[in-house]
Parts: C-alpha cells; structure tokens; sequence
C-alpha cells in the first residue's frame, strides 16, 4: 500500500512522506489511532479507483474502492499462520481458566482456517480487478 | 451495475466476514495472554 501511495503522489506531482514513514502510518490509520490528513485519503481513493478502472464513476464506485481500500489493508495487517501458532502456543503454555486448552486449539485452527479465506478472496479479487500484484496484501 | 461488479461487492463482502474472524479470534488469543481474560460484551456487575 505504502508504495502504491507513493506512486499514486509521483504520478500527481506530489509530495508524500518517505516508504518507511508511510509503512509507520498506514497501520495507525487502520488501527483508528490517527485519521490520514486529507491528501492521504485522496491518495486511497485513486489508488482504487483507478484498481477498479473497469467500473462505472459515481458514488458506487468510490464506495467501493473505499470498501476495497479498507479490507484489503485490514489484511495485510492480519497475523500470519506463524504468528498465530505462536499466539496459540503461548495462551496454552499460560494457565487460565477462561478457556480449555481445547478450546484455544480450536480458536486457532478456526483462525488460520479463515486466513485462508482470506488470502483466496485476495487473489479472486486481484483477478477480478487484473491485478498485476495478486500478492499484495496477502498475509 | 454489471455482473462484474457484483461479483466484486461480493468477494470484498466475503473477504470482510472472513478478515473480521481472524481478528476476532486473535483479539481472543491476545486477550488470554494479557490477563487471562477473554473480552466480554458486559460485565456482571454481581
């Protein structure tokens, strides 16, 4: 995302902040924690407006090349299936009493099962939309 | 709007239900590290 921002900003003849200040940033205004100042916003909205270039203009487009824009970063910020065995092995090796050690397992099994949804409906949707970077966003 | 289209609001639609699982569920694995509680909706005050 960070350097489709920056090529959106270079095509425009703007200035952004730097890759790594972008890739600091990007997960601040997917968190909610800070708003992206306008130019940031605009910057989204022709990042996948132009992703979507097939579609008709209007306000149906650009709502969902906004809905597009936030799911497809929602994604690429999910933990991989590593990162959460990892999460699974520590809640088990923590004792508690909230959940089973069953129950755990299930919750992470549960979870990289819909994390391989996810990254089927990225690449369905990079086909639908001629993405050339099936991959981004792919967690 | 096209069947192109449609299709694309479903996939982002069904991409969204299944981002929001694995966030919920490791909202959930995070929880039980930090203090051993899962989130609840309300607490009892009882």
């Amino acid at each position: 995302m960070a350097r489709e921002l920056r090529k959106a900003a270079r095509d425009s003849g703007e200035d952004v902040a730097a890759h790594h200040g972008l890739v600091k940033m990007i997960p601040q205004w997917e968190r909610g924690d800070r708003a992206p100042r306008e130019r940031y916003r605009l910057l989204h909205l022709k990042v996948f407006t132009d992703a979507l270039g097939g579609l008709p203009h209007g306000m149906d487009a650009v709502d969902l090349a906004l809905r597009l824009a936030e799911v497809r970063s929602r994604a690429a910020s999910l933990p991989g299936p590593g990162q959460i065995r990892a999460l699974e092995a520590a809640a088990l090796a923590k004792p508690g009493e909230t959940m089973t050690r069953a129950e755990i397992r299930a919750l992470a099994e549960e979870a990289i099962a819909h994390l391989h949804e996810v990254a089927g409906k990225l690449a369905e949707l990079s086909a639908l939309l001629g993405d050339d970077e099936a991959n981004e966003g792919k967690p | 709007m096209s069947a192109r289209d449609d299709k694309i609001r479903q996939v982002v639609a069904e991409l969204d239900a299944h981002v929001a699982e694995v966030e919920a569920s490791v909202a959930v694995l995070k929880a039980l590290l930090a203090d051993d509680e899962v989130p609840e909706e309300e607490e009892d005050p009882s």
